[in-house]
Parts: structure tokens; C-alpha cells; sequence
């Protein structure tokens, strides 16, 4: 089980891949999103606000009213952060469970794609 | 549970499963409905198709509470029996459908080259079918999205466009069901067999499981399939009728053995002159380009998130770097159902796809209603939002209702309005084991190397994670 601090870890780690992929931030230039991930296993939440495709804050707790909910245990989470696991792959296994339209749905798994194309 | 702070209604849950059957192809369907029972009492016939969809309805509700995701078929497929097996069903399922996607093309190149002159007829023919094709496939490259609202607005002027039309028909034409009952062609084993083609006017309904992400409450997906199913049921009914009293015998015959058929345009210009036969062109574009839309942007994100887990070649999981569609899918996928076009317009065999798709349809409610079976017996205490009463009748019932339909559908043949025999259903039946064999083989010789090759990749790749390198 993840710890709360290694999620924390591992999210400053994947905005700074995030922000700092050209590619990714020209795909993903009109996606304004507010996200939140829950560790079902733990019940930790974490918030992590997008705008024009720049992760621009993220935080421990569930704040505001979100646009995609993604939902996992903790290992699983961390492991994407870092992008040690293809999240398709745990989607459709049914082992992560997003709440989203199926476009953002997409979208979040094209991030990993893009910064971790052999993920 | 967390409220997301967009979220579909229950009007865009029904108008998008509604919307998804709603085709072009159904006019012809109806006709031909309507031609193997009597016109004036097809209505039996499409109540019936419709009770037995709103059986399969039943247990797609309950699979999609146990599994409300965008994966849903692949994962309850996969939990009932195996990942092989969901892999070979589920390609077949999707790849056949955009066979789907053939027949639509080519019924709405018939009826814009029947009403927009460009260049002569051969010509404008090719040019609306390939037009038709990349027009929609340019839609879902640019990544455009049909909104819930407009696809409300959609389907419902289209529903009430249908029956509007239907119940002034009747109203005009009058129906004489008396006369009607004592027709030969009033048998069980017609109203059967016409039900069976029935089961195509509602291709498509359960397309909406995948937006289950989208609700705030999984029970909505279930009502609204149910609700759109209705609805479907009372639109069909009331329009079979309406089209076969509004057409004379002679243009009935033609139509059904026309390589243009355009039954609903001929329908419209009778009603309402010059203006009705427009009117009924802007709805099948319209009931064309959202359908098809609709298919070719679910396909396509099955396409790619295959190519994803590693069961397709990674080449369908490429997007493009502004849209952030999946480009190759979406051309191969749009090349694959230009092709079927072509074929249906060298051949003139429309019927065939329209068969193959009931066939289809027959097929997946089975593989549902045996998935809630097995499901059930699996994971007897798995929290289900939504169950299918009555125990396992309903599921039983689907699975020997839509066998004796796909058996019957097989055994049959496809014919003309005269009962010339067109083709022998049996070529569709061989023409689906053809291709069933075909994702087996792929799925067990082919799909293995692609999952052996990115394990390797995976092992190879230094873990990032602190700790885990």
C-alpha cells in the first residue's frame, strides 16, 4: 500500500513530466480540468487542478466539485504517476475505475502515452 | 459517491441509445417488415422485436451495474468467462458492426443522388458514399463531439418527426386491420420471422452502456435503454404502418427491388409533395451521420485502447498531436466500412448487412444474458445496482429467444417483394463463422506475441518509482 507521501511524491514527478512535454501541452492546450484520484484502499484523496493542459496545483484532499474522478488502490496510483504501469491496461481489467466523459478519459490515458510512450 | 460536475440526464441517456438505432437502414428494415407480414399489422411484429430487445435490455442494465465502465463488454465478457474470449467476441462484435456502417453509407448515397444532381447519377453515387464515409471520419479526427443537447434535440424532433408523420398516414390512408387479419401472410412463423428482422430497428440501443462513467446514478443507463427501447417500439410501430399504407403496391415493389431504394423519400413526396421528400432527406441524413458517428467514435476508442493493451498492433493507439484522436484507427476503421460500401454497391446485396446486423444483434444478447448466468453464479454477493427480476427466467428466456430467432434467421432466405429468393441466409451465417474463426485464430496465435513482445518491453524499462528500479 502507498503511503500518502509517495502518492504526493510521485504526483510532483508527473507534473513536472506533464508540464514539461511540448507534445503534451499542445495536444492538450484546451483541456481545463479538475481531477480527483482515490486511493480505495486507504480512502486517501488527492486534487489535482489542469488548466490548458498545465497541471498548475495539485494537494492531499478532495476539493471542489470534479471533472473526472479516477479511482485505484494507492500502489496502482503511484506506479502511474511514475509511470511504471499502462493504465489501459488496469482500466480495462476493471482495476481502475474512472468517472469522466469518455473523451477525458482518453485524454488522461493519452498523458501517460505521451510521456512514457513504452509504458 | 463523488458528483462530477458535468453529468448526463436521463433524457440524454435515452435520446443517445434511442438516437444510436434511429439509421436510414430502418425505413428499408420497416419495409421489409412489412412485406413478410401484412403492412397493415407489422406493428405485431416490431411489439414483438421490441419486447424481446427490452429482455436483452434487462440484462445489459445489470451487466452495466456490475461493470459500469467504457470496458464494460470486454470486462463482464471477461469475468464471465475468460480475457481470450472477450477479446475474440468483442472484436467480432465491434468490427462486424462497422460493417453496419456499409449498408448506411450506401442507403444514403441512394437517397442523395435521388434528390441532389451533380454530375449523373453513377458519379454522384461514388461521390456521396465515399463523401458520406470521410465526412464523418473527418468529424471524429478533429475530435468534434456531439453534445448532450444537441443530441437531444436530435433524436427527439426525429421521434416526433416519425410519428407525426405516421399517425397523419394513418389518419389519411386509413387501415383496414380487418381485412388485413385474414391475409395469408398472417401467420405465426411470419410474425416470427418479420420479429426477427425487426430486432434490427433497434441495432445499436445498447451502445449507451459505455457513458455508465458519465451518470451520477448506473441505474440511469439501464432506464434509459429500457425507456428508449419503448419509445423505439411505439416510434416503429406506428411508422411501418404509416409507410405501408402511405406507399401504392407498385411502389412498394419497386423500392424493394430497387439497387436505389429510397422507400421514405417516395413516403414523403406522396404525404406532402416535393417538400416532404426534403424533409425526410434532411432526417436521414441526420439519423445517418449521428448513427454513424456514434459508431465510428465507440469503435474507433475500442480500436485504440485494444492497441493499448496490447491485443491490436500499437499503430492503432497513435493519436494525433493537436486533436488527440486516434488517427489510424478512425482511417482504418473508415477505409474498412468504405470498402463494405463499395461492395454493397457493386453487389446491390444491401439485405445482406441488414441480416448480418440482426444476426449480430441476436448473437451479442446472447452472449449478455449468458454473461448475467454465469456472472450471477461467479459472484453471487457482488453489489448490483440494478437485477434483473424473476431470477434467472429473464436471462433464460433471452438466450432461447434470440437463439430461435438466429436459428431461424439462418435457415431462412432473403426475398424480393414478389418472394423471389435473393440470396440463402445461410451465406450470412457462414459469411460470420468465416470471420469469427478469423478473430479466434488471430486472438490465439497473434495476440501472444503482441502481449509476450510488451512484457519484454516492460521488463527492459528501469522502473522509475524510488525504490523499485
Amino acid at each position: 500500500m502507498a503511503t500518502s507521501q509517495e502518492i504526493l511524491e510521485a504526483l510532483a514527478d508527473y507534473q513536472v513530466q506533464c508540464n514539461d512535454n511540448k507534445r503534451l501541452r499542445k495536444m492538450q492546450r484546451d483541456w481545463t480540468k479538475l481531477l480527483h484520484f482515490i486511493a480505495d484502499d486507504n480512502d486517501d484523496r488527492f486534487t489535482m487542478n489542469v488548466v490548458k493542459g498545465e497541471i498548475v496545483s495539485f494537494e492531499s484532499g478532495a476539493s471542489g466539485t470534479p471533472d473526472i474522478v479516477v479511482t485505484s488502490r494507492s500502489e496502482y496510483l503511484c506506479d502511474m504517476f511514475w509511470g511504471d504501469l499502462n493504465p489501459s491496461q488496469k482500466y480495462l481489467q476493471g482495476e481502475i475505475r474512472v468517472k469522466a466523459s469518455q473523451e477525458d478519459v482518453m485524454r488522461l490515458d493519452a498523458i501517460t502515452m505521451i510521456i512514457w510512450p513504452d509504458a | 459517491m463523488t458528483e462530477l460536475r458535468k453529468v448526463l440526464k436521463l433524457r440524454t441517456v435515452i435520446s443517445t441509445s434511442a438516437g444510436m438505432a434511429i439509421a436510414t437502414s430502418c425505413y428499408l428494415a420497416g419495409l421489409q417488415i412489412a412485406t413478410v407480414l401484412v403492412g397493415e399489422l407489422a406493428w405485431i411484429s416490431v411489439l414483438v422485436a421490441g419486447f424481446f430487445c427490452l429482455l436483452s435490455a434487462m440484462c445489459f442494465s445489470e451487466l452495466t451495474a456490475l461493470y459500469p465502465s467504457a470496458a464494460g463488454i470486454k470486462l463482464f465478457i471477461q469475468h464471465a468467462f475468460s480475457e481470450r474470449v472477450a477479446i475474440i467476441i468483442g472484436m467480432f462484435y465491434v468490427v462486424l458492426g462497422i460493417a453496419m456502417v456499409g449498408a448506411e453509407s450506401y442507403l444514403l448515397s441512394s437517397v442523395l443522388t435521388s434528390t441532389i444532381r451533380l454530375v449523373g447519377p453513377v458519379f454522384d453515387r461514388y461521390f456521396w458514399l465515399f463523401f458520406f464515409v470521410f465526412f464523418v471520419a473527418y468529424i471524429n479526427y478533429r475530435g468534434v463531439l456531439i453534445t448532450g443537447i444537441a443530441q437531444d434535440i436530435m433524436t427527439y424532433v426525429m421521434i416526433a418527426f416519425l410519428v407525426g408523420v405516421s399517425i397523419y398516414s394513418i389518419s389519411k390512408n386509413g387501415v383496414d386491420v380487418v381485412a388485413a387479419t385474414h391475409s395469408d401472410r398472417f401467420t405465426l412463423s411470419n410474425i416470427i420471422q418479420a420479429a426477427a428482422v425487426g430486432v434490427f430497428l433497434f441495432v445499436g440501443f445498447e451502445w449507451v452502456a459505455p457513458l455508465a462513467e458519465e451518470t451520477t446514478d448506473y441505474k440511469l443507463i439501464g432506464r434509459g435503454m429500457l425507456w428508449a427501447i419503448g419509445i423505439l417500439t411505439c416510434t416503429y410501430s406506428l411508422f411501418t404502418v404509416g409507410l405501408y399504407v402511405g406507399l401504392t403496391q407498385e411502389q412498394i415493389r419497386e423500392q424493394l427491388s430497387s439497387p436505389t431504394p429510397i422507400p421514405h423519400i417516395v413516403f414523403g413526396r406522396n404525404l406532402f409533395g416535393p417538400v416532404g421528400g426534403l424533409f425526410f432527406v434532411l432526417m436521414s441524413i441526420l439519423a445517418s451521420v449521428t448513427s454513424f458517428n456514434s459508431g465510428l467514435l465507440n469503435t474507433s476508442r475500442f480500436s485504440y485502447a485494444m492497441a493499448r493493451d496490447n491485443v491490436l498492433p500499437r499503430v492503432f493507439s497513435k493519436l494525433h498531436p493537436v486533436h488527440a484522436s486516434p488517427w489510424v484507427s478512425i482511417l482504418f476503421l473508415s477505409l474498412l466500412s468504405a470498402v463494405v460500401s463499395l461492395l454493397t454497391l457493386l453487389t446491390g446485396q444491401y439485405f445482406f448487412l441488414i441480416v448480418m446486423a440482426a444476426a449480430l444483434e441476436c448473437f451479442i444478447y446472447i452472449v449478455a444474458a449468458v454473461c448475467v448466468i454465469r456472472l450471477r453464479m461467479k459472484f453471487p454477493d457482488k453489489e448490483r445496482s440494478f437485477k434483473v427480476p424473476l431470477g434467472y427466467t429473464i436471462p433464460i428466456v433471452t438466450i432461447v429467444v434470440f437463439a430461435g430467432l438466429l436459428i431461424g434467421l439462418f435457415s431462412d432466405a432473403t426475398r424480393d417483394y414478389e418472394g423471389k429468393v435473393l440470396f440463402q441466409n445461410y451465406w450470412v451465417a457462414l459469411a460470420m463463422a468465416g470471420f469469427f474463426l478469423f478473430t479466434t485464430a488471430y486472438t490465439l496465435t497473434i495476440v501472444p506475441i503482441f502481449k509476450r513482445k510488451a512484457e519484454e518491453r516492460t521488463q527492459a524499462r528501469v522502473k522509475r518509482r524510488p525504490g523499485r528500479a
